[in-house]
């Protein structure tokens, strides 16, 4: 109890700094990465990316990061063997985010397919296992999460399918598919806007003091998702058939019907990785300060403070906006051949599997879902060539990330303990 | 610091093989285009046309190689394509097939002083404006194909279209075959009058050019093999 009461501030800061350093890191490179797609479809520029990812990143961190937050923060780990001792869940939760955050960036120099993900709950599970012993880790949950990193990329994928099979029989094989698409374009992108918000608001705002009933939840997506079908409705309805370009390639009208399509699946992307990713680099800094200002209560009974959410969007846009820009640039000079009516697809499938993770709680990997979506748009034979042996090094990354993360938490967390006591 | 991108998506999308098969057989087509200036040089005699003619078709030809190897190459058996990976590379193996017979009906003509016997001109010119209407075929057929990966291949409309083109490359390569049949009958009827050696080399020339639509047909094939997975 003394720790806490005297190191208390120090601790806290420790905790935001590492907090924002890994939140820059998420921004630096897993944001840019999710948002590659969109700027390689040549569907949206560097800088609309940018902005899109600023405001909608942030409003999903803040709208929908609470839940995942809370399954970092409190769901991983049984602290009850330690309830005397809150000071070891502190350095603990400040050495995984250190360790995380490291494990991150070492891979962001290497370039290899890391997710930040894996890396917080292999570093949680590694402090736990040495810091207070095998039974804290809540192993159930644990298998719970795992078994969502199988499964969140299949469902993408299975969504990205359907939506493709859609795309044919509504639009590209009809009698007139440009007519069609500018029929069906704003029904997908109220899609966009319904599903999304519905999540959202269905019983998960009472973070903001603001509680919707079923019906209530389900008029606002509705008329939520109405706006965004009009603002769609606004951007294509000028589209007309070019018969030069058309030429070349028959469907070359029809994608610029697609085209700003995707600037709402960006927007849904940017959101979905906002609700889900925040919580990596927020989870353990929530948890310090709630044991820090309640003096030491491990069981963290007290609410997320919203400014938490507040300082994690802003670290991630600062990542993005200082470093990621770079690299989203590299990535949609190389993600060229997925053109918009699959970059839609693919987009949407992907934003609604992580906005639906998010709303459960579980900490899954957009990036890794963004690639069950490609796959699934791959397997409904609508793309040239894909390299399944991508599948295998993202096995690979999981198998070489959580014990990564694990061993660096153990020895932060000796650190911490050797310089606090 | 410089950051990598540690996205795998960059990885996973691969170049579309449909591309290189287009831009193979562009320059294919442009190879069979190139026979009719070089008969058309052989009727007038004029030697160095001929030689430029051969060379030219010589250069594509080797141009359209290095697409293909490098095609195969860019073509691991980890890739998740809309097609067969084997009927793909069948595919850019009889499309090479077409440049390789113009070739050899060019480095024929380079190497030996050809005299196109009179009875045989409109019968050759006849083949030729056939097997460049047919390869032509083949051509479309092949522009075809970012089309059919839009509609993954399935679907009625796109379907119907290149069933069609496939359905007039048969047609017209059972025409050629009439073509070829009369040609080598007018060939046997003056053939005693020619030196034997020169006879023997206009059946290979012939027969070679004949090729050239059973290549064409092949394609036709492989690509309604494309169509009925």
């Amino acid at each position: 109890m003394d720790i806490i009461a005297s190191y208390g501030t120090i601790l806290i800061a420790l905790a935001i700094i590492f907090g924002l350093y890994m939140t820059w890191g998420i921004g630096a490179n897993d944001l840019a990465n999710a948002m590659g797609t969109s700027v390689g479809a040549g569907a949206v520029t560097v800088k609309q990316a940018i902005c899109i990812a600023i405001v909608f990143e942030f409003l999903g961190a803040v709208l929908a990061g609470g839940h995942v937050t809370a399954t970092i923060r409190k769901g991983i780990i049984d602290p009850s063997n330690i309830v005397n001792n809150p000071e070891i869940l502190v350095y603990g939760m400040i050495a995984s985010l250190l360790a995380a955050a490291f494990w991150l960036m070492i891979a962001s120099v290497k370039g290899w397919p890391v997710s930040t993900t894996h890396s917080i709950i292999g570093a949680l599970i590694g402090f736990a296992l040495v810091g207070i012993g095998p039974d804290a880790v809540k192993w159930a949950k644990v298998m719970k999460v795992v078994a969502s990193w199988l499964i969140s990329p299949a469902i993408g994928g299975t969504i990205a399918f359907l939506l493709v099979i859609s795309t044919r029989k509504l639009i590209l094989d009809t009698e007139n598919p440009l007519k069609n698409a500018k029929r069906y374009a704003p029904v997908y992108i109220f899609l966009v806007g319904f599903i999304i918000s519905l999540v959202t608001l269905f019983k998960g705002l009472k973070h903001l003091k603001i509680e919707f009933t079923t019906v209530e939840s389900f008029g606002v997506a509705f008329l939520f998702g109405l706006f965004t079908a009009s603002v769609g409705w606004f951007f294509v309805r000028n589209i007309e058939e070019d018969v030069n370009a058309n030429r070349e390639f028959h469907y070359t009208s029809v994608e610029r019907v697609f085209a700003p399509m995707m600037l709402f699946t960006a927007c849904a992307m940017a959101f979905a990785h906002g609700s889900n990713d925040v919580a990596n680099g927020i989870g353990p800094l929530a948890a310090v300060v709630s044991i820090v200002t309640s003096g030491g209560e491990v069981m963290q009974k007290s609410e997320l403070p919203i400014w938490i959410l507040i300082l994690g969007g802003s670290g991630i846009v600062l990542g993005l906006v200082t470093l990621g820009y770079r690299v989203m640039l590299t990535v949609g000079k190389k993600i060229t051949e997925l053109t918009p009516s699959r970059g839609v697809c693919a987009e949407l499938a992907a934003a609604t599997t992580v906005v639906l993770a998010s709303r459960t709680g579980l900490p899954v990997s957009t990036t890794h879902i963004l690639v069950g979506s490609v796959l699934g748009v791959g397997i409904a034979r609508g793309i040239g060539a894909l390299d399944l042996r991508v599948v295998g090094n993202i096995v690979l990354s999981w198998i070489i990330t959580l014990p990564a993360g694990a061993i660096m938490a153990m020895l932060f967390f000796f650190t911490l303990k050797g310089i606090f006591g | 610091m410089p950051l990598k991108s540690t996205s795998p998506l960059s990885k996973l999308l691969r170049k579309s093989p449909f591309k290189p098969i287009q831009e193979h057989m562009r320059i294919v087509f442009d190879c069979i285009c190139t026979l009719p200036p070089l008969f058309e040089a052989l009727y007038d005699q004029d030697n160095q046309k001929v030689l430029n003619s051969a060379r030219q078709i010589g250069e594509m030809e080797s141009e359209a190689d290095g697409i293909k190897k490098s095609f195969r190459l860019n073509m691991p058996t980890t890739l998740l394509l809309p097609v067969d990976r084997r009927d793909l590379l069948s595919l850019m193996t009889d499309q090479d097939r077409l440049a390789d017979l113009c070739e050899e009906i060019g480095k024929i003509m380079s190497y030996r002083v050809m005299v196109v016997p009179e009875p045989l001109k409109p019968l050759i010119d006849e083949l030729l404006e056939g097997t460049i209407e047919i390869s032509g075929e083949a051509k479309k057929m092949i522009e075809e194909l970012d089309e059919l990966v839009q509609v993954g291949f399935g679907g009625g409309r796109e379907i119907e279209k290149v069933s069609e083109i496939i359905q007039g490359v048969r047609k017209s390569e059972h025409n050629i075959d009439a073509i070829l049949n009369r040609t080598y009958k007018a060939l046997f009827d003056i053939e005693t009058e020619l030196n034997p050696v020169e006879v023997m080399f206009w059946y290979k020339i012939i027969e070679l050019v004949g090729d050239i639509s059973n290549k064409a047909e092949n394609i036709g094939d492989r690509i309604s093999l494309f169509l009925s997975r």
